[in-house]
């Protein structure tokens, strides 16, 4: 298999990797710079545990050749904290606040059990709300779709989509 | 009571582990490597049943980067099993299901891994299969195991068919034959229920080392003192040489008690003299882990010329799959088989369970397991009966409901069966819970009853509580949290009885050598078991913080904080240990009454389930956020159960081996949910608690079947209910 270079940023970091030919983003998240917040189920993009943010958008890391991330601007869950910790916002990178209100929501309408689906959900909130800071339930229904959960029943993450919609929102009204 | 319809937002009580899984913080099996590791791959049997002639290794291990390759020769320790032990670690002469494992590779990566199972080859001998439980029993079929008695654990006798698993028999003094032929009405008819996979999205994975004294496993095992004892047997060590690490679970539903590949995992380690890190694949986990028992039951009820049950037959087959080592009890039965009719006074009762080998994938537990084939089997012929009968099926079963101060039928005395007030709680909530107007076209409503009764179970545990000088308390605890909120529960416990902020309380989960025994997260048994202990250790603790560190009553946090400081500064390291006995508690059970509204297509039969409606019987609630979620939960469990799950197996092989093709609910798939929680009453120990997990899901599959018949007089006889079941019964004016 013939080595490949890779040049991209993952949380606002630079990052110059070697990568094997076929190899998925997930595998060169997980393995390769050990970020396991990020996590893999199904492994054909049904269930989006694997959710991270590229160029802004939420992709499944494990149908996206690592290859193809040549150039972009990756955040993985564990993100928020390097986000918060640079002085400026990193290209790509969601407001760090509206990312800290998608998490405090989750734990307090406790839209998580187990917790193995969480990361992804919570990048696909933030993806959302980025996109559509007052979504409706149906399109929040309709946003979510891929990301599967067991535990909840969902009805808790759709409650806590709607407080950080919420409280992102009053943060809004005043500034 | 309380009727509550948006949960409380936690705050100062949310979970211990919220902020840690938000931010991926949590570790998970997969996200540990440890120096060294080598990565396992196994290769699967492709025939539900086959003779290995040969296997051939050379062509694979010459690949570059495989350190080992084993087969069945290589294990030394024989077969494994929670209760009967008939589960090879690699199929010995024979294959018996499509997914057995064959053969299994260590290498330095995982792709090499599975590249080399590509170049082991193993000719096999394909031989006659049987995949229907029923077909399994008869007298010519194809036999699995030849003397299947033989094994540890084993409950049959070579006088069995050699194709029976276990077979239980339970019923009260009367002869139900006698009875249903003394019946003025009697129904009868069978119904059948899918295999169903548990659905929990981290498949098993394992990581063992092992050394020349100790094995060390790290695995998503929701009981890790049992996998303990288990494993040490096995591995004829002492438990003290056998440690299973904390790792969080990514959901478990029943399926993560059982050792899976843990045994495997040991082998290649043991064989490597490397750690070594097994994880099936979503697809391995769909085709060749435990799912739910398919099942075909049979029930027969007799009625009096009031509408009284006098008598319930039920005879359940159901389908075991290649091995019945993942079955944790000693008869290799299912917990929730007594339960069948329990919610009723029935006079005359007979229940048999027969599970029987066949060449499909082995079944193990699954949320409620047993409870939920005999509940749809039962709660349906209710139904059926009530519509012959035109009584008002919610009538009927009022009208023989078991009420507080009556035997179950199997005899069972509980103290108190708070049917009435849980009863009186699921109408109000319809009452109060209208639907908008049902949309044009050919949808017909209808609502669908069942009632539920389940015994709470208990088990047994330690807890050790340690001070420490910034005057916070640790609280070491033996089992995980699966998801269902059990470290929370000891923060929630503590905090209250010492009247001490919740931020000043650490939950973690102790390694199996720092605690002596615990159960397990299952049978619903955490709360119940561990609320005692933990109550009773808040207690004990308060008073050494009495007797020894100048607490005095009435004090102020920062008094509290103090005295905790004095006693951390003054402690000799040992934790103040606290252990519950809970398998014989009080007896106490919990009613549920479930109603289903579904709109039925009359021209396509799809069905719109429009909202579950459900009123528990709960006693005390510890963490009020956790436990309407773990109930909300349960619901939408039930639902795929009812609607959309079927682990379809085509000649003992699991087509729908992908989560693009086992479907499981989505978020835009759900209905509504509204719930009635219906506190106080008497429950367990000085908590005063009631099990909640699997009083959640159980009902769910027989409201809408009951609601699917109420609105277009289909009924629907298998799970899951189905648009096309519905379509083809309503286009033939027939049953489905």
């Amino acid at each position: 298999m013939m080595p490949q270079r890779i040049q991209l940023h993952v949380n606002g970091e630079p990052v110059s990797a070697e990568i094997e030919t076929g190899e998925m983003l997930i595998d060169f998240l997980r393995e390769d710079l050990q970020l396991t917040g990020t996590k893999e189920a199904c492994s054909i993009g049904i269930c989006g545990l694997c959710t991270v943010l590229m160029n802004g958008k939420t992709i499944s890391s494990c149908l996206m050749p690592a290859a193809f991330a040549d150039g972009a601007h990756i955040f993985t869950p564990e993100g928020l904290q390097a986000v918060m910790d640079r002085d400026s916002s990193p290209e790509g990178a969601p407001d760090p606040t509206l990312w800290r209100v998608v998490q405090e929501s989750f734990v307090q309408c406790e839209g998580l059990q187990c917790g193995i689906c969480t990361p992804g959900q919570v990048m696909s909130a933030v993806g959302l709300l980025r996109e559509n800071p007052h979504p409706t339930e149906d399109e929040i229904r309709h946003f979510m779709a891929g990301n599967l959960c067991r535990c909840t029943g969902y009805q808790s993450i759709i409650r806590s989509i709607q407080l950080a919609a919420e409280r992102w929102g009053g943060m809004h009204a005043t500034l | 009571m309380s009727a509550t319809r948006t949960p409380p937002a936690a705050k100062k009580l949310a979970r211990v582990d919220g902020m840690l899984k938000v931010r991926g913080e949590a570790k998970y099996t997969d996200d540990i490597k440890l120096p060294d590791m080598l990565y396992g791959a196994v290769l699967r049997s492709p025939y539900p049943h086959a003779r290995i002639v040969s296997i051939d290794v050379k062509e694979a291990a010459a690949l570059p980067g495989i350190v080992r390759i084993i087969t069945s020769k290589d294990i030394t320790q024989g077969r494994f099993g929670r209760s009967i032990w008939d589960i090879p670690v690699l199929a010995e002469e024979k294959a018996l299901f499509v997914g057995d494992r064959v053969a299994a590779v260590a290498a330095t990566s995982p792709d090499i891994a599975q590249e080399a199972l590509t170049l082991i080859e193993v000719e096999y001998e394909p031989l006659p299969a049987v995949f229907d439980a029923r077909e399994a029993l008869s007298e010519d079929a194809p036999i699995l195991h030849n003397a299947p008695w033989a094994y540890r654990g084993a409950v049959t006798s070579d006088t069995d068919h050699p194709n029976l698993q276990s077979r239980v028999r339970l019923q009260n003094d009367g002869n139900v034959y006698q009875e249903l032929a003394r019946s003025k009405y009697v129904f009868t008819d069978t119904f059948t229920t899918a295999t169903r996979h548990q659905g929990y999205l981290e498949p098993h994975s394992c990581i063992a080392r092992v050394t020349d004294n100790e094995v060390e496993i790290w695995a998503p095992n929701k009981a890790p003192y049992r996998l303990r004892q288990q494993l040490a047997v096995w591995l004829r060590m002492e438990q003290t040489q056998v440690h299973i690490h904390p790792v969080y679970i990514g959901g478990d539903f029943g399926g993560k008690g059982s050792p899976m590949e843990i045994p495997l995992t040991i082998a290649l380690a043991q064989a490597t003299g490397h750690p070594v890190k097994l994880r099936m694949s979503y697809a391995e986990d769909l085709m060749a882990a435990d799912p739910r028992h398919a099942a075909s039951v049979t029930v027969r009820l007799g009625l009096d010329e009031e509408g009284r049950f006098m008598a319930l037959d039920v005879d359940a087959v159901m389908n075991g799959g290649a091995y019945g080592g993942f079955k944790p009890m000693a008869d290799v039965n299912l917990i929730g088989i007594p339960e069948a009719g329990s919610a009723y006074r029935i006079p005359t009762i007979s229940i048999q369970n027969t599970i029987a080998y066949t060449n499909t994938v082995p079944r193990g537990h699954a949320r409620a397991p047993g409870s939920v084939q005999m509940h749809f089997a039962v709660e349906s012929l209710i139904d059926m009966a009530a519509r012959e009968l035109q009584i008002d099926p919610l009538e009927l079963r009022e009208r023989n409901m078991l009420r507080d101060g009556e035997l179950s039928p199997l005899g069972d005395h509980y103290l108190e069966v708070r049917s009435g007030v849980t009863l009186e709680a699921a109408k109000k909530l319809l009452a109060d819970t209208p639907l908008p107007p049902v949309p044009k076209g050919e949808w017909v409503r209808g609502v669908g009853y069942t009632f539920y009764q389940r015994p709470t179970h208990g088990g047994v545990t330690e807890i050790g509580l340690e001070p420490t000088t910034a005057g916070q308390v640790i609280v070491h605890v033996p089992f995980p949290d699966q998801g269902g909120g059990q470290l929370t529960l000891g923060r929630n416990i503590l905090s209250r009885l010492l009247s001490l902020p919740p931020e000043n309380i650490v939950v973690r989960q102790a390694e199996t050598n720092e605690l002596k025994m615990d159960t397990g997260c299952g049978g619903s048994r955490v709360t119940v078991t561990a609320s005692e202990a933990l109550h009773q250790g808040g207690k004990e603790l308060l008073s050494v913080l009495n007797e020894n560190f100048g607490l005095r009553d009435p004090y102020t946090v920062e008094e509290l904080k103090a005295s905790l400081s004095r006693f951390a500064a003054a402690w000799d390291g040992n934790w103040l240990r606290v252990s519950h006995n809970a398998t014989n508690i009080e007896h106490v059970c919990s009613y549920n009454v479930t109603i289903a509204r579904v709109r039925v297509d009359r021209g396509t039969g799809q069905i719109v389930v429009e909202d579950i409606l459900s009123a528990f019987d709960v006693a005390n609630i510890i963490n009020p956020t956790s436990h309407y979620l773990q109930l909300e939960g349960g619901i939408i469990f039930g639902y795929g159960e009812a609607v959309l799950e079927d682990l379809e197996i085509q000649e003992g092989r699991v087509t729908h081996a992908s989560l693009g093709e086992y479907k499981i609910p989505s978020i835009e798939d759900i209905p509504r949910v509204y719930m009635a929680l219906v506190e106080g009453g008497r429950g367990v120990g000085q908590e005063n608690v009631k099990a909640a997990g699997e009083l959640s899901n159980v009902a769910i599959p027989a409201a809408i079947g009951n609601a699917v018949a109420d609105a277009v007089g289909v009924r629907v006889r298998s799970l899951p209910i189905t648009a096309e079941k519905v379509y083809f019964a309503l286009r033939d004016g027939r049953d489905a």
